[in-house]
């Protein structure tokens, strides 16, 4: 078995401490006998659920390890919305939100977790407000700052999973030797005019987003430059939530060592392959 | 929500253990057999209810 297919089927969370607890001595013998299985779900949570708990492939399980998942979300406008949305519907345990911005009007035909009153509001804090509303069972964490290499890795750590929503190569490529460096799983994503790109990486295992951008595109445009259409961002969002929904829940394989690249004029959707390189600055050596 | 609570129920026994369910009168007394058979199961049915051994 390949590192990478052994990792998509690691059990996370509840389940690595079950492990754990199984390989310690048996307790005293007047000790009742430690609990190490995770709590199942609850009635309301099985009612919440049961549209994704009902898909053959998607066991009990599956569910417990998104409620015991953390995930850091970078960015918290365009792709971020139905991330954050579909996680946090979805039953992800924790969300952390990164951004430092505040909603501007020209925000809000295709960030949907902003509405008009929200005008002046860190993005942060109001995308906050209307996950608590969704699921209040998820745990939400507001961070309203830039990530830039100074602080990527500190954010980083300890996340079972980052998903990069930014808009900029240059928080992209902080986030990505930030989880190169620290092994945490990492889903890039971006969209632009009519296109996009969604790229999933287990670093170190499978190729990351240097090696398949070793250096910043000289033609790269913004969507303040290039424009984009609310649901361009959306599809590609969406995207980036079903991958994490299929790595975190070990129920189906990402794209791995590929990205997969969107044309919303066409509707065509391809995968590019992408291998490590030798030389890759953020996760070769 | 009969079948999610049947497959969960279902998801907690070993390989060839037996379930045995009484299902409301309705939708249930089709829809189960018809999922648990999907799934792979073996399914007898005596009205509302139902024997499911786990494949």
């Amino acid at each position: 078995m390949s590192d990478s297919s052994s990792r998509r089927n690691f059990f996370r969370g509840a389940f690595q401490s079950a492990a754990r607890a199984a390989l310690r001595p048996d307790p005293e013998p007047e000790e009742p006998p430690e609990e190490v299985v995770a709590p199942l779900l609850s009635e309301a949570e099985i009612e919440r659920y049961s549209r994704q708990l009902v898909l053959p492939d998607w066991t009990e399980e599956a569910q417990i390890r998104l409620r015991d998942a953390s995930v850091l979300v970078v960015g918290a406008g365009a792709l971020a919305a139905p991330v954050a949305l579909y996680l946090a519907g979805a039953g992800v345990g924790r969300i952390g939100l990164v951004d430092d911005d505040v909603v501007e009007i020209s925000n809000l035909h295709r960030q949907p977790l902003h509405f008009t009153p929200d005008l002046g509001v860190p993005k942060v804090e109001s995308a906050a407000a209307k996950l608590r509303f969704l699921n209040p069972d998820v745990i939400i964490e507001p961070y309203q700052v830039r990530l830039d290499a100074t602080n990527a890795l500190g954010l980083v750590e300890g996340q079972d999973l980052v998903i990069d929503c930014s808009d900029s190569f240059e928080t992209r490529y902080a986030v990505n030797r930030a989880c190169c460096d620290a092994g945490v799983d990492l889903i890039e994503g971006g969209a632009v005019g009519w296109s996009g790109l969604v790229m999933t990486i287990l670093p170190r295992a499978t190729a990351c987003y240097r090696c398949a951008f070793p250096v910043e595109p000289e033609d790269a445009q913004s969507c303040a430059e290039a424009g984009i259409l609310g649901p361009a961002a959306g599809v590609l969002g969406t995207l980036q939530a079903l991958e994490a929904l299929k790595l975190l829940s070990s129920t189906q394989p990402p794209l791995l060592d590929a990205f997969l690249s969107v044309d919303l004029v066409s509707l065509e959707f391809t995968h590019v392959s992408v291998h490590r390189r030798g030389d890759c600055s953020d996760c070769a050596g | 929500m009969t079948w999610v609570r049947t497959k969960l129920a279902l998801e907690r026994l070993a390989v060839g253990e037996t379930l045995e369910v009484t299902v409301p009168a309705g939708e249930a007394e089709t829809n189960v057999p018809r999922s648990a058979r999907e799934a792979g199961h073996t399914v007898t049915v005596d009205g509302t209810h139902i024997r499911i051994v786990r494949a």
